[in-house]
């Protein structure tokens, strides 16, 4: 039984099914916008690219866009993954000189996705 | 006398007889604008499936300057809004909200003659957000040193060509001290540039208080996307409301220039709301066009008819149509020609 009005916020907490099904990467770098070829990062490909929430690629970008050195990189596994595919990506991708600045595990949540889209 | 190639965005529910009102008083103004149409919005997904058709987004690039009406933004769908969209392709970092006291619509305060620069790509309008966990969501406030920089340098190039004199950084710095602190320093490294306008800088919460017991302490402001969002309402609040309330939005090449109130679909086709918002907005436009003689004669025809109160609109205390109202301000400049 509730008690304190903390607690009974917490009780109305709804559980949900989470599933893994891929990860955003933020990457630094200075050489425009990064390339990921399909198949060299294990179960995981790369979905799109955005820059300041933009989406930059795939597809059309505008001339006017004014980007930074941050991308937010956003790879989707193509089979049932887990925590230490996600560790075996980072692994390979700073093998391969990307530098980042942070991951986030993308989930879904009772089937939907729990994660925004680029404009 | 050049032509002007203008795209027109109706946008949806109200906004089509918005827009025809506004271009009947724009066209007598002796301006020569030539209007290219173009669809927007929530109707555009059945045919297109998307709120910004491509056709839409060419048609801007080739002219480089649009007027656009309001537009319905689904909330909670899955569907980004068409207003970010279009700010986001074509980079209009700088949205430019004046709020000046309309001589004729009474409120407490003598004088307010607002501009506010309000960031208009970044903050935490990046769409960077996620469910930590199944309890938890966040979203990434997104502040850049460039995106900050250029809308400070835009504004204060706005001031020193428009005669302004101060302008002030409104932030919460105090508690945001990377992003807040990134683009106030941003700020104070802009103003460098620019030794004859006074600066300052200004904690939001503070500055709403300020704008509400002494707007006219307040010339330019310059905000962060989310603040400037919340302000530049409440400024128009102090002017009028939404329904006078013009905005622009300005990047290195683009310019659109659109009221900032909703579509208000329930009125739509009954012609009876005020165009003045986005009238306002066109003046705005002819301004940035160079057509200042036009713009200051719709200004003057449209205070008049509010003055008159004549053939104003239910909003203001009358009972014009949208068209009446239009139609009034138009046989105002002509009688004045």
């Amino acid at each position: 039984m509730a008690t304190t009005f903390s607690e009974a916020a917490r009780a109305t907490r709804k559980k949900k099914e989470i599933k893994l099904v891929g990860v955003d990467m933020y990457i630094v770098t200075e050489r425009g916008i990064p390339t990921f070829p399909d198949g060299e990062f294990g179960p995981f490909t790369c979905e799109f690219i955005s820059n300041r929430g933009t989406k930059v690629w795939p597809g059309f970008v505008s001339p006017d866009l004014m980007m930074v050195n941050w991308y937010r990189c956003r790879f989707m596994s193509t089979r049932d993954v887990t925590d230490a595919d996600v560790d075996a990506f980072l692994a390979v991708l700073t093998k391969k000189g990307w530098w980042w600045s942070a991951a986030q595990k993308l989930w879904t949540h009772d089937g939907e996705a729990a994660y925004s889209k680029a404009y | 006398m050049a032509q002007h190639v203008v795209t027109m965005l109706p946008g949806e529910g109200t906004g089509p007889e918005i827009c025809e009102a506004v271009r009947l008083v724009i066209d007598a103004s002796g301006v020569d604008i030539k209007w290219e149409y173009e669809e927007i919005g929530l109707g555009c997904l059945e045919k297109y499936g998307t709120l910004l058709p491509d056709k839409t987004i060419k048609n801007i690039a080739k002219n480089k300057v649009a007027l656009k009406g309001p537009t319905t933004t689904p909330i909670g769908t899955g569907h980004k809004s068409a207003n970010v969209t279009l700010r986001k392709v074509f980079d209009l970092f700088a949205n430019v909200r004046p709020a000046k006291l309309i001589p004729v619509l009474k409120r407490p305060w003598d004088t307010i003659d607002i501009i506010n620069f309000r960031e208009n790509t970044e903050d935490s309008y990046a769409a960077i957000e996620h469910m930590v966990s199944d309890e938890v969501a966040q979203c990434l406030k997104v502040i850049t040193w460039p995106g900050s920089y250029r809308i400070a340098d835009f504004a204060f190039q706005w001031a020193r060509a428009n005669g302004r004199k101060k302008v002030y950084c409104v932030h919460k710095a105090n508690i945001m001290k990377m992003t807040d602190g990134l683009f106030l320093d941003a700020f104070r490294e802009a103003a460098k540039k620019y030794p004859e306008i006074e600066i300052g800088d200004v904690i939001v919460d503070n500055c709403c208080m300020q704008l509400v017991r002494n707007p006219a302490q307040f010339d330019c402001l310059v905000l962060p996307n989310l603040y400037g969002d919340i302000l530049t309402d409440l400024c128009a609040g102090l002017v009028g409301g939404l329904g006078f309330a013009p905005g622009a939005n300005i990047g290195d090449n683009c310019s659109i220039f659109e009221a900032v109130h909703g579509s208000a679909p329930k009125y739509a086709g009954m012609k009876k709301v005020n165009p003045s918002a986005v009238l306002v907005s066109g003046i705005m436009m002819l301004r940035w066009l160079k057509e200042t003689a036009a713009a200051d004669r719709i200004e003057k025809a449209m205070f008049a008819v509010l003055h008159e109160r004549k053939h104003v609109t239910y909003d203001v205390g009358g009972t014009a149509t949208t068209d009446e109202y239009a139609q009034a301000i138009v046989d105002h400049m002509h009688a004045k020609a």
